[in-house]
């Protein structure tokens, strides 16, 4: 591969436009959830006191809205959220008595961890078992692994992980029962091995839905290119289904499987909010569901931004990947 | 050389019916109307079985699985059995619901933004790229907290999340449709785009329409069950499965196993049930794919 | 050509980079050695223990007093002007003495000397007056919207002024940790500087706080010197137990009754009731400023309230429902010295609830069952917080004990918007701590009729007004509690089930927990239940007995 045949014009242009498509995506996804958080008639001040509603009379909830500006109309907040965000200011969650970027910011790593395991566990399994499964067609190893996958990709996730939980740390009490490092113990004296024990089970959990989907569309992929023409032309000359899986195989099912794994990041982040209730794992799934609850508006309309950046990231990478990986298009450009 | 004499047996022969469990056809049919079938009897559980097992019974609290209660009972004395089977139809019937006028706006924005084509349908595919830009999930809470929260916000909430998919495929179709020669033809010979729509489009979108409306289904099943299990949808008088599995959790390293472990179970088989009765359907009637 | 090998290795690479840079930002973030031994036990000593309590909500505030940091009990990190010893009796902390005056609305303290913050600088009045100040102003959770000005009158002494008299102030005092002026900002709330027994070494929200015994203390230094407070949900924290990992742990009493090795159970009666608030009044289409209806013409009638309170079955609610760890419940104060004995009923006595009901009117018309009078039906609605399970089973058995009587009760478990706006018309399952009189003060005086959550029952006796106003304005907490037993029930009349039944106390629930055999955590509190908050109150006399 020489560089100078590389296209980074092209490359280079590409980014631009996917730039300014990020912007207008962004700015429409907050003025979308702005106004739909503001519609919601909940009350955050009742949130905020909670428990403490006895001790707290009138005149002190009059105040708490006001420290909080809840007394605004809508358009105002929005316009105050809009001025603080170009500023990098998302704003003050109720809920964490915390600026929303710390709060994202201290629970994205992580959730990132989680997911990032996840993620390489659904593609490794997914990957292996599409292939397997896709190999031996109409054998019991493919109808066992398409029944494990048609069964798991309609399994609750959630469901699955309160499963898991039961076995592995009720039961048999080898993984930890919840949360991401072990009681007591001061941060700085985590080790590796201990969060990675933390993160075991949930992300077991999370990757097993990804599991099923990249198994079955491995498997159909590589059925369509096992009774392809030049599959067959292989054979022909003698190559075993082993060889006709590495030397041609696997090329090919990269490009879905890839464009897949990026998509499914979406897909990630929607099963960690799961995941995270079910084991207790602080991070930003958890948050969601905490500033949903308690009508935290800031900070879910951060976390609601901060997802379609997460996403829109993901798709980017898939594209990018497309880009180099698919000699098509890349041989196209330079060409051209 | 003999030729083989063919001629007995063809006088023996006798067009057989497609409609028995011999061939693949007759088999997937047995299979869709079974699904139908186990599916019936769950969303109409309430009615066959009735309430008497949600009566709460301090005094039978935390009981294992045995004969009398096949699933247990839970921390209050309820049958979990019938607290499970309840739960399951009305989750049932909150995903049927939901899922249906969702199909049905994705048929009618589909059909729009195809027909229309321009600006329109620009606009439409842009709304529905920002909605795929976040994760469902996230989108689905933010839209209920929008609405309210509770039982009235995660119902609209699931209804207006779940159209993207089948919009865009029905658009897809119509699109494809729209451009090819018949329809051209039939335009040309003066039948106005209404009746080229019923004659020619609809029967075109009808299998699809039926395939994607029943493995929708699933999805609003699961995503409610999701909601409510966060605490985030219906109120826990309401016996749903999403509670009945979020109230497990208090009671796991207590080893009361039976309150989480059945009610998933259920649930896994309904939308297994669904999945494979929108999978038949398919090989039934969708004109691409279809033996008959 | 070197394209098919880079292809073929893409994925594997592709996982194998995902990996190692998976590690990277790992091992960034953590160092040497683990803390424990290879089985997960955290070995502890008389130095260090670590506690699973239900702190959630304020776990995520932080632990600045000016927004609410006190918990019922010793604000760790700071110190209180009074606080409450072992017998839970209120005695001075900072303050050395103090005085009210004869028209009862100026607090004069005099604070002790040589007291340092944590950080070296000394404590002074000017540091109180400051405390007070802030907190009145900070839109927090702690209400002290009746003081009116502080003035320091030299470096060691304070007045406090109040609006209008009121001896539930003197909890105030007891609670509210006094922060430092020179050292209080927007952050302070995570890194809170104070004068307390304890000093704060580590928060992780949401997972735990670590804090460790200030040695500058000027009060007897606590013998244990490391605390780890974790914030985890119940189940969670039940196996946290079971796994040696905890030896104070807060459980649900639904899991008191199981059993770990090494621990006991510890139950601890609380200052916490429940009971079922009526609406008060009929529903004449009157609204509250938020629009929201007023009044249920069911339990308007006092005769319904007081059958319902004959019928239920408290102790059966507490051996049921809190497997045993709780006490019936007659008053909003049961267990507190100023409740009234003569309040007390006997209940679950279903015939008297009919007899009542016979007298006041109500018959079966129709044989469905209920009740009726003058066409109205004999049924309400039971409202509870939808994740509160205690609450939903006290609702629920509650209506099946008033189905044999005739009266059909829905039970409802909502958010707490829908309560909030349906509390003046339905009858909702309250829970609420009454250590402190100003709360029995805001459910049932009638100006506390303004549409919120105080006395959402809209009711009113202007002989129990007058009583509750007696009881704010005495001098000292000995006469108001002759005040506030009359407010229950005076041989005429008062908010108890003898008068007018304005609500159907059920339980006091005890606090459960299970505390390790090696932590003496002192005696059970006395026979006068005086005060019941938290667990923490006499923190710096646990004791560690095992070697």
């Amino acid at each position: 591969m020489q560089l100078t045949n590389y296209p980074w014009k092209f490359i280079w242009r590409f980014l631009l436009q996917k730039l300014l498509h990020l912007f207008l995506l962004l700015l429409a996804v907050s003025v979308l959830t702005f106004v739909l958080v503001s519609l919601s008639p909940v009350n955050p001040i009742d949130a905020y006191i909670g428990s403490d509603v006895m001790r707290v009379g009138a005149e002190q909830r009059a105040l708490i809205a006001q420290r909080w500006g809840l007394d605004q109309p809508m358009t105002t907040r929005f316009f105050l959220w809009l001025g603080q965000l170009l500023q990098g200011n998302l704003g003050t969650s109720i809920t964490y008595n915390q600026l929303v970027s710390e709060v994202i910011g201290d629970r994205f790593g992580a959730s990132l961890a989680l997911m990032a395991i996840a993620w390489l566990l659904s593609g490794f399994f997914g990957v292996i078992l599409g292939i397997l499964a896709g190999a031996k067609e109409g054998s019991l190893l493919d109808r066992i692994i398409r029944l494990y996958a048609y069964t798991l990709a309609s399994a609750p996730t959630f469901w699955i992980a309160l499963l898991l939980l039961t076995v592995f740390s009720v039961k048999l009490q080898v993984t930890p029962i919840c949360c991401a490092s072990p009681p007591g113990v001061l941060l700085q004296d985590v080790t590796i091995w201990q969060r990675l024990q933390h993160l075991i089970l949930p992300a077991l959990a999370l990757s097993l839905m990804g599991v099923a989907n990249i198994a079955l569309h491995t498997r159909e992929k590589l059925i369509e290119i096992l009774h392809s023409n030049y599959a067959l032309f292989a054979c022909a000359q003698g190559e075993t289904i082993t060889g006709i899986i590495w030397h041609h195989g696997l090329r090919n099912v990269a490009l879905p499987a890839i464009t897949l794994q990026f998509a499914s990041l979406s897909e990630l982040f929607g099963g960690s909010v799961l995941a995270e209730k079910v084991f207790d794992y602080p991070g930003l799934g958890n948050a969601t569901t905490q500033a949903a609850l308690r009508s935290d508006v800031p900070l879910l309309v951060g976390i609601v931004f901060f997802s379609a950046l997460f996403v829109f990231t993901g798709n980017l990478m898939a594209d990018l990947a497309y880009q180099v990986i698919d000699p098509r298009i890349r041989i196209g450009k330079s060409a051209s | 050389m003999k030729l083989p004499n063919v001629l007995p047996a063809l006088q023996n022969f006798r067009p057989k019916s497609t409609l028995t469990l011999g061939n693949r056809r007759g088999q997937t049919l047995a299979i869709a109307i079974i699904s139908i079938l186990i599916l019936g009897i769950l969303l109409f559980s309430r009615q066959i079985i009735g309430s008497s097992g949600l009566e709460i019974a301090l005094p039978e609290r935390n009981l294992p699985p045995s004969l009398s209660h096949l699933f247990g009972t839970d921390w209050l004395g309820r049958d979990m059995l019938t607290r499970t089977l309840h739960g399951l139809s009305f989750s049932l019937w909150v995903g049927l619901l939901t899922a249906s006028i969702s199909a049905v706006i994705g048929l009618v924005v589909g059909i729009l933004s195809a027909t229309f084509g321009g600006k329109v349908d620009a606009f439409i595919i842009w709304i529905i790229d920002v909605f795929f830009s976040l994760p469902h999930l996230v989108l689905i809470i933010l839209v209920a907290f929008a609405a309210g929260g509770g039982t009235q916000g995660l119902i609209i909430s699931i209804t207006l999340t779940h159209w993207f998919n089948l919009a865009r495929l029905l658009r897809a179709e119509v699109l494809g449709i729209k451009s090819s020669e018949y329809i051209q033809v039939s335009s040309k010979l003066g039948h106005s785009p209404v009746w080229i729509a019923r004659h020619h489009m609809l029967p075109h979108l009808v299998p699809q329409f039926l395939v994607g409306l029943v493995l929708l289904f699933p999805h609003a099943i699961l995503h409610e069950a999701g909601l409510t299990f966060l605490g985030l949808g219906l109120s826990p008088e309401t016996p749903a499965i999403g509670i009945i599995l979020s109230e497990s959790m208090r009671y796991l390293s207590v080893g009361y196993w039976w309150l989480g472990i059945f009610p998933g179970i259920a649930l896994l088989m309904a939308v297994q049930t669904f999945d494979i009765l929108g999978a038949s359907l398919r090989t039934l009637i969708d004109p691409k794919t279809s033996q008959g | 050509m070197i394209f098919p090998k880079i292809k073929k290795l893409n994925i594997v690479f592709r996982h194998c980079l995902g990996g190692v840079l998976l590690l990277q930002s790992l091992t960034a973030c953590s160092s040497t050695s683990p803390n424990f031994t290879a089985a997960g036990a955290i070995s502890k000593s008389k130095d260090e223990i670590v506690v699973a309590l239900g702190w959630d909500d304020f776990d995520d505030r932080g632990f600045d007093p000016t927004l609410g940091w006190n918990y019922y009990g010793p604000p760790l990190f700071q110190s209180t002007l009074l606080r409450r010893n072992e017998k839970l009796e209120l005695v001075n902390d900072l303050a050395q003495s103090y005085s009210i005056s004869s028209d009862r609305k100026i607090w004069t303290f005099t604070i002790r000397q040589n007291v340092r913050f944590s950080d070296g600088q000394p404590l002074t009045a000017e540091d109180v007056a400051y405390t007070f100040n802030q907190t009145k102003q900070s839109g927090g959770l702690v209400d002290l919207t009746m003081l009116d000005k502080v003035v320091v009158k030299s470096q060691y002494k304070i007045e406090l002024h109040l609006k209008r008299p009121q001896i539930t102030f003197i909890n105030q005092t007891a609670s509210l940790g006094i922060v430092p002026k020179h050292a209080h900002n927007k952050d302070y709330f995570k890194k809170p500087i104070g004068s307390g027994p304890y000093r704060l070494v580590q928060w992780n929200r949401g997972q735990q706080l670590i804090i460790e015994a200030n040695p500058d203390y000027y009060g007897t230094p606590p013998a244990i010197k490391r605390l780890v407070f974790l914030f985890t949900q119940e189940d969670a924290t039940f196996a946290a137990a079971k796994a040696g990992r905890v030896q104070i742990a807060r459980i649900p009493s639904s899991l008191a009754v199981q059993q770990i090795a090494g621990m006991k159970l510890y139950a601890r009666s609380s200052d916490g009731h429940a009971g079922l608030m009526f609406p008060f009044v009929p529903n004449t289409g009157k609204k509250t400023p938020k629009g929201d209806p007023i009044g249920n013409n069911v339990t308007a009638d006092r005769a319904i309230r007081q059958a319902v309170n004959y019928a239920i079955n408290r102790q059966f609610l507490v051996d049921n429902i809190l497997e045993g760890y709780g006490s019936p419940a007659y008053t909003p104060v049961s267990g507190m010295s100023w409740e009234e004995p003569n309040a007390v009923i006997k209940d679950a006595n279903a015939n008297k609830a009919k007899q009542i009901l016979a007298a006041a009117g109500w018959r079966d018309r129709n044989s469905d069952g209920i009740l009726e009078k003058q066409g109205q039906k004999a049924e309400f609605s039971i409202l509870y917080p939808a994740q509160d399970t205690i609450r939903q089973g006290l609702a629920l058995a509650v209506a099946q004990m008033l189905k044999p009587i005739g009266i059909q009760a829905n039970v409802e478990g909502k958010s707490w918007k829908e309560i909030a706006t349906r509390m003046h018309s339905d009858a909702v399952v309250y829970v609420l701590g009454t250590y402190d009189p100003m709360v029995i003060y805001n459910l049932y005086h009638s100006s506390a009729r303004l549409g919120g959550w105080q006395n959402p029952g809209y009711y009113a006796n202007s002989a129990v007004d007058s009583m509750l106003d007696q009881g704010m304005a005495s001098a000292l907490e000995t006469e108001a509690s002759l005040f506030w037993k009359k407010a229950q029930w005076d041989n005429q009349t008062g908010i108890t089930t003898k008068g007018d039944a304005a609500s159907a106390w059920l339980v006091s629930p005890d606090q459960t927990y299970f505390v390790s055999t090696c932590l003496d955590i002192g005696k059970l509190q006395s026979q006068d239940r005086n005060y019941n908050g938290s667990i923490l109150a006499n923190i710096t006399a646990w004791k560690w007995t095992c070697n």
